[in-house]
């Protein structure tokens, strides 16, 4: 081996990357020379001293602000359409087949056999299947899909009562009653927190979503808070938002989903009772380093003087986190 | 990780793999997961190469807007963990490239608001370096370090950066770099050489 070489070497077996066959003619070339015993002494050096400029773990702060940077640049993007969907999957699957040719030609050999064997069969035969209707049972009610529910057009809860009567319209009329704990009335009050076009429907249905969530009966499995957030960015009414928004209070500690869309309320939600209530719902967390950004912007520049001293109030209240 | 089976490998990667389809098929929620998964890893390299908070966030957005925008054509040949530092590394070697003609001197780091952050009085010490004259000693080191690791070239940077500092392999460095193991060897072993020269008086 020659110096030259041993020098690359050096460096290799420095990074634990030399093998093992490699290190051991190395160490026999180095006992006899010198200059290379310097110059791996040098490398050591270096690694030492290259360790005075650390990695440095990111701020909090520094992590917040950069995700909610990205999620309002993902949220400005427009959705893939249909096509633009079927044709990436159409790609992907395409991809797939390329980097299994084998099992690609078998697909195939096995797909177009079954076709074939099927179509003889049916022509052979030509077998009629009757589909036998159960009308004995009384049919259970099935809740459709949302894309077929026209609207929701009322929410009654009885009194005193985890029951809850929903009406919503189809191609005909129906109506559902069931617990708060049914998850398919669940799903329907999802949907009437969505619908456009009564304000009333969607204030009861979230009203009743965020009373679970308050109460602490399960509130993530079933996407409940994922609605409540969504209502809180984008309805437009504000009674509505404000009860979303206090659904989501007893989850502004745990889930920093929440708690970014919390900050995004302060900053940009135009009710100020709704900005207000914000700041009392951040209080768990008002230590945390990015809560307390959005408190000094908010301090220094909402429009309304009572949420500014509400703001700078708590910012006093909590000694900074150094 | 050497130790590892390519079956038990294969079997760790099965959460992120489904999370990454699901992300292909246009779950949002499940971009996220992935986001929240490397987003540490994306910031503390992009802060350690550039020196800055403000370019730190850049690099973070670019990426994973890139990565949102092209997971559609991630086909699984790789790990994910290499796919998203390829688009993090590149968008670091441009920021290089252009950071190179300034040559600035960064003895600190830059916060999101210009002031700087001294990097060093941010790490505990609990060695001999407690004493005012020897911290002034580590942190004039440290801008030291800094100068000559701003003399490599960009691409020398990248790949003792990841080598050192990320403890990444030869192999998988090349991989990110869209070039060969022995290439990337080639390119460490210039840069070392290059850093003993200018810190030669140092030791």
């Amino acid at each position: 081996m020659n110096c030259e070489l041993a020098h690359e070497r050096i460096v290799t077996a420095a990074y634990g990357e030399l093998p093992d066959e490699q290190m051991h003619e190395l160490e026999r070339h180095m006992t006899g020379c010198p200059d290379c015993h310097t110059d791996r002494a040098q490398l050591l050096a270096l690694k030492v001293l290259a360790d005075a400029h650390p990695m440095m773990e990111p701020p909090a702060n520094l992590v917040a602000r950069s995700r909610m940077r990205l999620e309002e640049a993902l949220d400005a993007l427009p959705p893939k359409r249909w096509y633009e969907r079927l044709s990436q999957r159409m790609m992907n699957n395409f991809a797939s087949l390329q980097a299994a040719p084998v099992a690609a030609c078998l697909l195939l050999a096995v797909g177009a056999g079954a076709g074939i064997l099927g179509g003889y069969e049916y022509a052979e035969t030509r077998v009629i299947h009757v589909a036998v209707r159960d009308e004995v049972l009384a049919p259970k009610p099935v809740i459709p899909p949302a894309a077929e529910i026209t609207n929701i057009s009322s929410i009654v809860r009885q009194p005193n009562s985890e029951i809850v009567e929903v009406r919503y319209n189809q191609v005909v009329p129906q109506q559902m009653e069931g617990s708060l704990d049914d998850p398919k009335i669940r799903e329907l009050l999802m949907v009437a927190s969505e619908d456009s076009t009564s304000s009333d429907v969607r204030d009861d249905s979230v009203g009743l979503l965020a009373a679970e969530c308050r109460a602490g009966h399960s509130c993530q499995a079933a996407g409940i808070r994922d609605a409540l957030m969504v209502v809180l960015r984008y309805d437009k009414n504000a009674g509505v938002r404000l009860k979303a928004l206090e659904g989501l209070g007893p989850y502004v500690a745990a889930d920093t989903r929440v708690r970014d869309a919390v900050l995004e309320a302060l900053l940009n939600d135009t009710d100020p009772r709704i900005r207000t209530e914000a700041v009392n719902i951040l209080e768990p967390v008002e230590a945390d380093t990015s809560v307390r950004q959005v408190l000094h912007s908010v301090a220094n520049s909402d429009q309304n003087p009572h949420i500014r001293t509400v703001s700078r109030q708590v910012l006093k209240r909590v000694p900074e986190i150094q | 990780m050497s130790g590892k089976s390519a079956q038990e490998r294969l079997q760790a990667r099965a959460p992120e793999m489904e999370l990454i389809r699901e992300a292909q098929s246009g779950s949002r929620a499940a971009f996220d997961a992935l986001v929240r998964q490397y987003e540490h890893q994306v910031l503390r390299l992009a802060l350690h190469l550039t020196g800055s908070e403000h370019d730190a966030e850049d690099i973070y957005q670019e990426a994973f807007l890139k990565a949102y925008r092209y997971i559609g054509n991630f086909r699984f040949e790789c790990s994910f963990y290499t796919w998203i530092y390829r688009i993090v590394t590149n968008l670091c070697l441009d920021q290089l490239r252009r950071k190179k003609t300034r040559r600035e001197d960064h003895a600190v780091v830059l916060d999101h608001s210009g002031d700087e952050i001294d990097v060093l009085a941010s790490v505990s010490d609990d060695r001999s370096f407690s004493n005012p004259a020897k911290e002034l000693d580590r942190k004039q080191l440290g801008a030291r370090i800094q100068e000559a690791l701003g003399k490599l070239t960009p691409r020398e940077r990248m790949v003792f950066e990841l080598k050192h500092y990320q403890g990444l392999r030869l192999r998988t460095i090349g991989e990110m770099l869209s070039t060969t193991e022995e290439t990337a060897k080639n390119t460490l072993f210039r840069a070392t050489k290059k850093l003993r020269t200018q810190l030669a008086e140092l030791r």
